[in-house]
């Protein structure tokens, strides 16, 4: 190929001569249609946007070359029609699909039909996406290649069968539904006196709620940070982890508000495991692609959670410390290209956070908001990077996830990156509907964070159960 | 620099050609004064059957831009109102074209003024010649049959007349219903903030509608419900055979094209009887969600 790639190069820019894909289509709405529109406009490939008819003054419709109604607004009928946005992609001459997060971008089944239409999955092979996508498979998997993961029983068939794993694990321990999701079919189990109470709880509610009522045990690990580990690996076999990002900072029901990289205060024996327990997850499922391996911390201790096999929301951490343009890699290795560098070349360089910034209402368990926005400033200055979709006078659909922007600080210590986000969140203006902006810039004048001593429990009990 | 008069010529044959011409001409402003402005013109399309009709118009716009900075800035306007309208094949929302600069004659890669088909196009001179005598000559060298195809759709403009006075809602309404019984335009939009009044009006050919007066004005224009055949999945799309011409009335629901996507043909239907007013999207395009197919006019 004619392409020269050059590990002396920090910031990985693309050189001339390239001759990756042509056309992309970009199969996402909001700021990451944006951000991959961005990335496609420096490689020099050009870019066919979709939008629902409820996005038709989107951003990402304007900034692409090309754009395409797909549906109307319900997401079901647009973002996630995958016969009209694979014929789009076919119309348009397109020769690869970036999905994204969310809607498509973890649909096995999307990346094969791509694939099948001769167009480029800019992700891992559907078979990866399949395989990690079923979360009991992806833990035994990862098991299979000497990962931790949190120790629990295989499905249970009786109460007494409960009774007998759970002595074996020890408690607590939480009992779960092996259809679950959104904390239904869950239940803490603190000692043996719990057991039958909450085995007839989780499984009469898994029943309900997924006509599935298998439960399974899993130790319950007791005020753990969510920590989680960059990877991108080529077509030949070649995987680098791009360092650790901590979102523990989460709103109930595991959503995630802020992120940042390297995580603090973690001791470099464990950091050093996890990032070597990633490698050999990624390598060992032959992972291809960005991806991102989740763990739970608590202690010394550290277990496998999940895998994402897409780009994350909260990437820019991870950019701005490394230097690196995951989105480009992704297109990049999508079309074929080694990586060109190891994992020795890579080395990351001060501290990056990022506060998600959604339309919603923190006060009122973070209900959407839907509305126009009036008035609109965001933030500039040194360290700062906003990536977002909004513009003044912009409607924000009712169909869609709350982001509104994410907006990332960087600085050579984490001192700088939180003083720098402080005044980034104070400088953003958000007029006509409610945001987490206050919500931030509280959770960031804690102690606790400050001092970077929190887990996934501290937003819910240290802020919202006070408020 | 001392403002000198360009003269610009506005084309527009898809979607709300009316709108688009004012939205043209809007965007025009930034860019100078506008010094006189023509009538709006219906064309038949040469050559190619199938695509709809044209609405041209010529302005005069004096402008202190130089004409390499002017171009872009027409191209941009271009750009900007066939983004919106999410319709960039085949025939265009909006076409601009710089006719002439002062006296200035430019021979460039991308400049060439006067416009080289100023002289063989009736469409250009038409309108040119109403806001400039001086082009009288070269109108009256045309070929009459080319002439011809080139018809007035306003004595005076009712979309400038409405601007300049104030006037009720139901004065608005009648004065639109005069001017779409004068002219030979089937259907007329004006939106102008949160208002918006479209009428459209019965062809000869038509079954009249006899007594329905369900928007205030006289009973002498009778008013059809224009539908829009939108697609409803993205592909490409195909003119069924035998291809339905524009003024055909079909009496039961007719297959009108089909859109072909994934291998599979879906086809697009008339629903219902009516006469084909016109077709917005032409054979072999690629369509999107909701993209206007077929202007279909139902009777009764």
């Amino acid at each position: 190929m004619g392409r020269r790639w050059s590990t002396d190069n920090p910031s990985f820019s693309w050189r001339e001569g390239a001759n990756i894909f042509t056309k992309v289509l970009i199969a996402n709405r909001g700021e990451i249609a944006l951000r991959i529109n961005r990335a496609c406009q420096e490689l020099g490939v050009a870019t066919v946007a979709i939008f629902s008819e409820a996005d038709r003054d989107s951003l990402h419709v304007r900034q692409a070359d090309e754009s395409f109604c797909v549906g109307p607004g319900p997401a079901a009928r647009s973002y996630l029609n995958i016969p009209n946005i694979i014929s789009t992609a076919l119309v348009t001459n397109c020769d690869a699909v970036h999905p994204g997060y969310g809607f498509l971008a973890e649909n096995a089944r999307f990346a094969e039909i791509c694939n099948d239409h001769g167009l480029g999955f800019i992700g891992p092979k559907p078979s990866v996406i399949a395989l990690m996508g079923d979360k009991a498979t992806a833990k035994r998997v990862v098991r299979e290649a000497g990962v931790a993961t949190t120790p629990g029983s295989e499905v249970l068939s009786s109460i007494e069968e409960a009774y007998e794993v759970a002595e074996s694990i020890g408690y607590p321990l939480l009992l779960k539904a092996t259809a679950g999701g959104g904390g239904r079919g869950m239940r803490v189990v603190a000692d043996a006196g719990d057991l039958p109470r909450a085995y007839a709880g989780a499984t009469a509610e898994a029943e309900a709620s997924f006509k599935d009522g298998r439960v399974y045990l899993e130790r319950l690990i007791r005020e753990p940070r969510h920590v989680e580990v960059q990877v991108l690996g080529d077509e030949f076999g070649n995987i680098v982890h791009l360092g650790e990002r901590d979102c523990s900072v989460q709103k109930p029901a595991h959503q995630k508000l802020i992120e940042e990289t390297p995580a603090p205060n973690l001791p470099a024996h464990i950091r050093g495991k996890l990032h070597e327990m990633a490698l050999r997850a990624s390598k060992y499922v032959g992972y291809t692609n960005a991806g991102t391996i989740e763990f739970l911390v608590s202690g010394g201790d550290a277990y496998f959670m999940e895998m994402n096999t897409r780009i994350q929301v909260e990437h820019p951490v991870t950019e701005m410390v490394y230097n690196v343009d995951l989105v480009k890699e992704q297109i990049r290795v999508a079309a074929g290209e080694p990586l060109g560098y190891e994992q020795g070349d890579l080395h990351s360089r001060g501290h990056a956070i990022e506060c998600r910034i959604n339309a919603e209402d923190p006060r009122n368990n973070f209900a959407p908001a839907a509305g126009a926005v009036s008035k609109l400033v965001f933030p500039g200055g040194p360290g700062i990077r906003v990536d977002t979709h909004l513009y003044a006078g912009a409607t924000i659909p009712p169909y869609y996830d709350s982001m509104l922007a994410k907006i990332v600080a960087f600085g050579d210590t984490r001192d700088v990156a939180i003083a720098r986000m402080e005044r980034a969140l104070r400088e953003t203006l958000v007029e006509g509907v409610s945001t987490t902006i206050a919500l931030c810039l509280e959770i960031l004048a804690t102690d606790a964070f400050r001092h970077g001593r929190y887990d996934v429990e501290f937003l819910a009990n240290e802020i919202l159960c006070v408020r | 620099m001392t403002p000198t008069v360009a003269f610009i010529g506005i084309g527009t044959n898809l979607g709300d050609r009316a709108a688009n011409v004012e939205r043209a001409v809007d965007a025009l402003r930034s860019l100078g004064t506008i010094a006189r402005r023509s009538s709006l013109y219906r064309t038949q399309p040469w050559g190619k059957r199938g695509q709809p009709w044209f609405l041209n118009a010529v302005i005069a716009l004096e402008t202190a831009l130089t004409p390499e900075a002017l171009l872009p800035q027409l191209k941009q306007i271009e750009a900007r109102m066939g983004r919106t309208a999410n319709e960039r094949w085949g025939p265009r929302v909006i076409d601009l074209d710089l006719l002439l600069y002062g006296d200035l004659t430019i021979e460039t890669p991308e400049l060439h003024v006067p416009h080289p088909h100023l002289r063989d196009r009736a469409f250009v001179l038409v309108p040119l010649s109403e806001i400039d005598g001086r082009f009288d000559a070269l109108r009256d060298a045309l070929p009459r049959a080319e002439l011809a195809g080139v018809v007035r759709v306003e004595r005076e403009s009712a979309l400038t007349m409405l601007e300049e006075r104030p006037l009720s809602a139901g004065d608005r309404v009648r004065a639109l219903a005069r001017f779409l019984d004068d002219s030979d335009a089937i259907r007329v939009r004006i939106a102008r903030g949160d208002e918006e009044i479209e009428l459209a009006a019965n062809s000869r050919s038509m079954a009249p509608a006899a007594g329905r007066n369900d928007h205030g004005y006289g009973t002498e224009t009778p008013a059809a419900r224009v539908d829009t055949i939108k697609a409803d999945l993205v592909g490409i799309f195909h003119l069924s055979r035998p291809v339905a011409l524009e003024g055909e009335i079909f009496n039961a629901d007719r297959e009108l094209g089909y859109i072909e996507a994934l291998g599979i043909r879906t086809p697009v239907h008339s629903m219902g009887a009516g006469r084909l007013v016109s077709m917005q999207t032409p054979d072999g395009s690629p369509v999107e969600y909701g993209q206007p197919l077929f202007l279909v006019a139902r009777g009764r």
